[in-house]
């Protein structure tokens, strides 16, 4: 997909930024951790986007976004499979009015949201990418530098062992 | 017999296309399997696409925004500032100026010469008052 580079990062910022936290959200199951990436994503393309090329505008910030995210985990000395706390943490729950609306919505997947979590990390990012993001194939292929077919392969792979998990 | 494998993940995504999308549906006519596996497959996809959005907690998006933004907001308060200067002067104006009123010529005049009268350096430099003469008949 050939798209236009939006005009500043501030634009990113109000068109992507709850994609990027919801996919560092689904990917780490931890609030603090989404809020960081979200960050330093932003750091990140408003530093690149004069150096950005005409191409695919999703690929690029995702390729951004997925490193980012493992720098980080690098950064934590984590791996990116190490298992997650089981409960979702309940953010601002004293502080924010309606938190218990909020999370009530959160924990209504938590079943699916853990099942992920175990997932081996390659197959729950294309997962992730694909359902929750929603980016094409061809897009996630260039944000994780894979060929199609592997990107294919790990969303199936990853669909069935979430489903033996599930069931 | 080969079974469609991913081939089923990427039908539901709608990244088949052509020769391979004729070819796949023909076998899944075919193939029980595959079509138990497409079923639990949709599930799944459903399942995780149903997760709820969370927002972006508040707080997160203005901090960074706040680098980008405050020219604008400045730029915004000086306009607004500067829009209530002018009106308020405006105002003042308004209550300190007299209203206007009505004066005949004859009041005005006899101020005038009243004036006159107290402070000469007020009227003309110099009034020149013809000489009256009788002129002989």
């Amino acid at each position: 997909m050939t798209e236009s580079a939006p005009l500043d990062w501030e634009e990113v910022a109000r068109v992507h930024g709850r994609k990027i936290y919801n996919f560092a959200y689904r990917l780490t199951g931890n609030p603090n951790d989404a809020a960081d990436l979200v960050q330093e994503v932003l750091l990140r393309v408003r530093k690149g986007l004069e150096r950005y090329q005409p191409g695919s505008f999703e690929g690029w910030l995702w390729r951004i976004t997925r490193n980012a995210f493992l720098d980080g985990v690098r950064k934590e000395n984590r791996r990116p499979t190490s298992p997650l706390p089981d409960e979702v943490d309940r953010w601002d729950l004293a502080h924010s009015p309606g938190a218990d609306v909020e999370y009530g919505r959160i924990t209504l997947g938590d079943d699916i949201q853990k099942a992920l979590l175990e997932l081996p990390f390659e197959f729950r990012e294309a997962v992730v990418m694909c359902d929750v993001v929603g980016l094409s194939y061809d897009e996630i292929a260039v944000a994780v530098a894979v060929p199609v077919g592997t990107v294919r392969s790990r969303i199936h792979r990853g669909r069935r062992l979430l489903r033996e998990k599930l069931s | 017999m080969r079974h469609s494998g991913s081939q089923i993940s990427a039908y539901l995504d709608g990244e088949l296309t052509g020769p391979e999308l004729a070819d796949f549906l023909h076998h899944l006519g075919e193939c029980g399997q595959c079509s138990d596996e497409l079923l639990e497959t949709q599930e799944v996809r459903a399942a995780v696409r149903s997760l709820p959005v969370i927002e972006v907690p508040a707080g997160l998006m203005p901090a960074t925004e706040a680098e980008v933004l405050p020219l604008h907001r400045n730029r915004g308060f000086w306009v607004s500032t500067a829009a209530a200067v002018v009106i308020l002067i405006i105002a003042i104006a308004a209550l300190v100026t007299p209203a206007p009123a009505t004066i005949s010529v004859d009041e005005l005049n006899s101020r005038f010469a009243a004036r006159v009268s107290l402070d000469p350096a007020f009227g003309p430099a110099k009034v020149i008052i013809p000489e009256v003469t009788e002129v002989a008949e």
